[in-house]
């Protein structure tokens, strides 16, 4: 056992002690092998401009070198198994995508993935910043924002049992198990098989994500608050305006980009959100999302590369709007120094 | 051929009895002191020398049915002085999948679904077994043909070769209920499909409720329901008619097959014959839906459930008292005879390994059946051994149905494509019992189908 | 800590303040709380009572077996079996019957009739069976009860869990893959980020944009081709596939684009004068980056790492393909799932482990939560 904690360790210190080394070691590298010096004829020779041409690319070449491997490689390798049959071997042209645009259940996934864009990353913004601006008005208010950070925290595995204890549903007769029937049951009603209520049942596996990712927005969004300069909140209220109109016209503002990449990040995780559906309904009932249906035509009975990899494609397709707006934030940004 | 020379090699090489004595206290039962078991069948594998050998397996099986399987492996590590790493997943159908694409599979990979097995066979991810595990199946499983057909796949260049050797097999066709409840009630077990049908309708209108039903299964949700119409149309039509359904010669629209998904739901669709009326039996959970028999007072009488369920009866249920299982019977008017649904898993080597293909050997033992056989959860088509091992007159029982059967299928969903089998089959039966009509399911699953190249 | 806003002085505001937060964090907290009640419950409590139920007594319906014949004893001419049906002592009989129809026929103590025997069944749950012909019965005889079931808990589930056999070790090896995986990609995110922000250099907003669109991509379909390459160079070399160092740089390449984009927004808010004041003062941007950069950066840091953390700490799939499954690589989510059992019951097994898995993320939490809660800068997170 203690051999297998120092062998934890070494690998711990190895992995991030290579990791540091490089960068300072080609940075010395560079201050070294470009140093200024003398020209022939003695004078100074400054060769500052080189080391500042090479040096952002020290900076950003193990990372561009990970990208490289990790994510483009595979999504060229997707790109190449859409045109192919199952296995990756023969040559099928478009056949895949027209597969797709012909199946009822990927035309599902489609609008379920709508729905799911629309409101989770609404839901989470707007009740993370609801949290945060509260949460600075009491007390007790990092208490508050631990307990909303922690399903965060939570395994997926671990989630999927929180929520059995939720939505589960038992016949008329028996003893309910699951919160909201006892509660819908306490109130005189009849309780229902959640989870397979056509349409709404969306929703209930929605408010699982957003449960678990108001702590993430939470968090960023509180950051933000405590940088709006006190200044422009007190101007305002000496202005008489009153706490509702000093919030949304004057802090609001201020934090909008913040919002904006809050918002992003999470519509990214809702449109590779697979684990939540698998674990509660497998897709059953009308709520398959997309990253679940390409996780099951990638890996289900034998795996069909073809399938799966047109629907990653759909799913990266998904983003271009967020990346085009990305790069329009980023340009104003630069114009704006 | 070059099984035999391997063999005689090993056994050349002493030094196996030495690892035996050292482990033999982890074993369930002592070697050489229970008669029931063959433990001749041991001396073999004694004799090799595989001490420097690891066998990778990988299965689907893990908690209770991983110890069982290790407490299997336990006697071939002591016998032969291998090294068994079993890793067990319940994502077991992804992972394997993974696994072979990428080219670091276990040595040998156990399949809960001969579908599965095909495919992988066919991008020839898998080695065959060889003549001689073949010849073996055939001459010592009842009913080998149908086993080594089952065992038979195309592989990457289309030949059939035989590559899956099943141990282990579950049987399906079954009716869990409690005695003492039939008892009280004055019920009788049902012989004819016809009785158990009057039967229910008798429990109504003694104002309880006939069946539990669930088809909850998380990622798996509505495979209990595809036994159900594999059970039933193995009831109402002739097996050739089942084998075309399977392999889609019988298209899954075919009015025989919708049939049969309505017979299904007559019993499922029907609020006053389930426990929780109809709209529950999408959203119970199959792993709790046997429960309801066994409430004080009865929620349901009956539970149709695989010889696997017993585990998941409540705590303290003591089988063959407070539980038991009746055969789910023939309609006497169809004249099938007695046709059986079953299962089973299948071990196929995913990389090859002379020590896997001794350890393949070593299941062919009568013994290494009866060390199951003896604990639980396990029946065989094994005709050598000896059926006193089984640890009791339930399994006893379940072993009997399976010799006694005058039809015997393997589960057709296991058997279908993957994308059918695991996933449009369990999504239409999920659509029929939330309210759509048999035909329409059946429409949707049949385009499916003819959506797969 | 607080502002102070005067308009908050209004005592009904405040009040509203308190309620609503107070709202929000029942309904985040409740179904996280019912977990945790279950956890420490009776695993056959389970599945058949809700967890909210578990604070009061609760009734519940269930039968007992006599003896059989074999059991009774002779006593003073009369024929007598006596048992217990309540194996928990605190557990108390409400009533009893000898029919289902009828549970509440007798009460605790009372004689019940059976063909001319009596049979009783006292509140702690034992029975005595009297009769004046000898019994002839050869399986018990089925009597039902209703039990009074006062509240109980205990910490079995999680010894159940604790003392399995290969958790320590898993813990040890989640720690292995955590921290480097945590750390490396911050690390390679911030250079990364900050030559984004501040650095000039061709092809920059490419490459920046390129990073935001990898965000995207589906972790799952990434995993056969990187599987196949580490495969293939574990061949050249004659090293194993499966190692720490492959699953390390497998979670920063899955991390680095929310990493980047993260810090890059953070970074590329701080004040431009502080940078500019370094470099007329002649540093280079290592130094900028290393001296001013990284400290001013550490609440950003710091929420990433949490986010990087709780990934790692949590995830099963990369874990499963990129790691072995034996002792020296197992990670805990791996190691729970095995407990679970093929077919996913164990439901007491599923709810203390899910505890004991986010243990460690919470510690990590609570120990970083200041570099948020304070922020350190009054740019702090501002994004573009």
């Amino acid at each position: 056992m203690t051999q297998q904690v120092l062998m934890a360790l070494l690998a711990v210190v190895a992995g991030v002690g290579a990791s540091l080394a490089y960068f300072f070691g080609t940075n010395l590298l560079l201050d070294r092998l470009a140093a200024d010096g003398r020209k022939p004829d003695g004078s100074y020779l400054s060769r500052e401009s080189t080391r500042n041409a090479i040096r952002p690319w020290l900076f950003v070449l193990p990372a561009l070198v990970i990208l490289g491997v990790y994510l483009v490689y595979p999504v060229f390798e997707t790109f190449r198994l859409s045109f192919f049959d199952r296995t990756g071997t023969e040559f099928v042209g478009l056949g895949n995508y027209a597969w797709a645009i012909d199946n009822p259940e990927f035309r599902m996934a489609i609008r379920n993935n709508l729905l799911w864009l629309l409101f989770v990353p609404a839901m989470s913004t707007a009740v993370g910043l609801l949290v945060a601006t509260l949460a600075d008005r009491v007390s007790w208010g990092n208490v508050a924002k631990s307990l909303i950070f922690m399903p965060m925290a939570i395994s997926f595995v671990g989630a999927s049992v929180i929520w059995k204890f939720v939505y589960d549903y038992r016949g008329p007769d028996a003893q309910q198990i699951g919160i909201v029937n006892a509660i819908v049951v306490a109130l005189g009603g009849e309780p229902q098989a959640w989870i397979t209520v056509p349409f709404w049942n969306n929703f209930l596996l929605m408010i699982i994500l957003v449960w678990i990712q108001t702590g993430f927005a939470m968090v960023i969004l509180s950051a933000a608050l405590r940088g709006v300069p006190e200044e422009t909140i007190e101007a305002a209220q000496i202005d008489g305006a009153g706490e509702v109109q000093v919030f949304f016209r004057i802090i609001v503002p201020q934090i909008t980009s913040t919002i904006l990449v809050v918002w992003t990040t999470i519509t990214i995780v809702v449109l590779k959100v697979f684990d939540i559906v698998l674990a509660m309904t497998n897709g059953q009932w009308g709520t398959n999302v997309l990253a679940n249906s390409m996780y099951n035509w990638m890996f289900r009975g034998g795996g069909d590369f073809g399938r799966g990899s047109v629907i990653a494609l759909v799913i990266m397709l998904a983003v271009v709007p967020i990346m085009v707006w990305n790069i329009r934030r980023f340009q104003a940004e630069e114009a704006m120094r | 051929m070059r099984n035999a020379a391997i063999r005689l090699l090993l056994a050349l090489s002493l030094g196996g009895l030495l690892g035996s004595s050292v482990l033999a206290q982890n074993l369930v039962f002592p070697i050489g002191q229970d008669a029931r078991f063959n433990w001749s069948d041991l001396e073999r594998f004694e004799a090799m020398d595989l001490s420097a050998e690891t066998i990778q397996v990988f299965g689907p099986w893990t908690a209770g049915d991983r110890d069982l399987v290790l407490s299997i492996f336990a006697y071939f590590e002591a016998a032969t002085g291998a090294k068994i790493d079993y890793a067990g997943s319940d994502s077991f159908e992804q992972q394997i999948v993974i696994d072979t694409q990428a080219g670091s599979p276990a040595h040998v990979a156990i399949f809960p679904q001969p579908g599965l097995a095909a495919d992988l066979a066919s991008r020839g991810s898998l080695v065959p077994l060889g003549d001689e595990i073949r010849e073996w199946t055939l001459e010592n499983y009842a009913a080998g043909q149908s086993w080594v057909d089952l065992g038979t796949y195309a592989d990457a260049d289309g030949n059939p070769d035989f590559f899956g050797f099943f141990y282990k097999v579950d049987l399906k066709s079954l009716v869990w209920y409690s005695p003492d409840n039939f008892a009280d009630a004055g019920y009788e077990i049902p012989q004819t499909m016809e009785e158990l049908i009057a039967l229910s309708e008798q429990i109504v209108a003694d104002g309880d409720t006939p069946w539990c039903i669930g088809l909850g299964s998380g990622d798996a949700t509505g495979w209990p329901a595809t036994d159900w119409v594999e059970d039933i149309l193995l009831r109402t039509q002739p097996p050739e008619v089942y084998d075309g359904w399977v392999d889609n010669s019988i298209p899954f629209n075919d009015p025989r097959v919708v049939n049969a998904i309505e017979v299904f739901g007559s019993f499922a669709k029907n609020d006053a014959w389930v426990d929780g009326g109809a709209a529950s039996v999408g959203a119970t959970d199959f792993r709790d839906s046997p429960a309801g028999v066994f409430t004080v007072p009865p929620r349901c009488y009956m539970h149709r459930q695989a010889s696997f369920i017993p585990t998941f009866f409540p705590e303290g249920t003591e089988l063959g008292v407070d539980a038991d299982f009746f055969y789910f019977p023939a309609f006497e008017s169809e004249d099938l005879g007695r046709p059986v649904l079953g299962a089973g898993t299948l071990w196929a080597l995913t990389r090859e390994s002379a020590a896997a293909r001794v350890l393949i050997d070593f299941l062919t033992t009568p013994l290494a059946h009866e060390l199951w056989m003896a604990q639980s959860g396990f029946l065989t088509p094994h005709l050598g051994v000896n059926l006193d091992a089984y640890a009791n007159d339930t399994l006893r029982g379940q072993g009997e149905i399976l010799q006694n059967a005058t039809t015997f299928r393997f589960d057709g969903s296991d058997l279908m494509p993957g994308a059918i089998g695991a996933g449009a089959f369990w999504t239409g039966m999920v659509n029929f019992v939330s309210g759509d009509s048999a035909q329409s399911v059946a429409d949707a699953i049949q385009r499916a189908w003819d959506a797969l190249r | 800590m607080n502002r102070h806003v005067p308009g908050l002085r209004i005592t009904w505001g405040r009040l509203l303040t308190h309620v609503s937060l107070l709202l929000l964090v029942t309904l985040w907290t409740v179904p996280t709380i019912g977990l945790f009640v279950s956890s420490l419950r009776d695993k056959d409590q389970l599945i058949i009572s809700g967890w909210w139920t578990a604070f009061s007594t609760t009734e519940r319906n269930a039968f007992g077996r006599t003896g059989a014949a074999n059991a009774q004893v002779q006593v003073g001419g009369r024929y007598v079996i006596e048992g217990a049906f309540l194996d928990d002592p605190r557990r108390t009989i409400v009533s009893f019957g000898i029919t289902q129809a009828d549970l509440t026929a007798f009460g605790p103590g009372e004689a019940a009739d059976i063909d001319g025997t009596s049979f009783t069944l006292f509140e702690d749950g034992t029975y005595r069976w009297v009769s004046d012909e000898p019994f002839s019965h050869s399986a018990g005889r089925r009597i039902f009860y209703t039990a009074a079931i006062p509240p109980t808990f205990s910490l079995q589930n999680y010894r159940d869990v604790l003392s399995s056999e290969r958790i320590d070790r898993a813990f040890i090896n989640t720690f292995t893959v955590t921290i480097p995986a945590t750390v490396i990609p911050i690390l390679i995110a911030a250079f990364a980020a900050y030559a984004f922000a501040w650095m000039k250099f061709p092809g920059r907003q490419w490459l920046f944009a390129l990073v935001v669109g990898l965000l995207v991509v589906p972790l799952q379909m990434s995993l056969i081709p990187l599987l196949r390459m580490y495969n293939e160079i574990g061949a050249m070399f004659g090293v194993p596939s499966k190692t720490y160092l492959g699953i390390w740089l497998a979670h920063t390449g899955f991390g680095l684009p929310l990493a980047i984009y993260l810090l890059r927004n953070y970074i590329g808010g701080l004040p431009r004068d502080i940078i500019e004041s370094a470099q007329l003062d002649g540093a280079s941007h290592f130094e900028i980056f290393i001296r001013l950069i990284l400290p001013l950066s550490v609440p950003a840091l710091a929420s990433f790492a949490i986010f990087q953390f709780l990934w790692v700490w949590n995830d099963l799939l990369v874990a499963l393909v990129f790691l072995g499954k034996g002792d020296d690589q197992i990670v805990l989510t791996s190691s729970l799932r095995e407990l679970l059992g093929s077919r996913g019951d164990n439901w007491e097994i599923l709810t203390s482990g899910a505890f004991i898995s986010i243990i460690v993320p919470l510690l990590v939490f609570f120990s970083l939560q200041r570099y948020f809660v304070r922020g350190l800068l009054a740019g702090s997170v501002k994004g573009g």
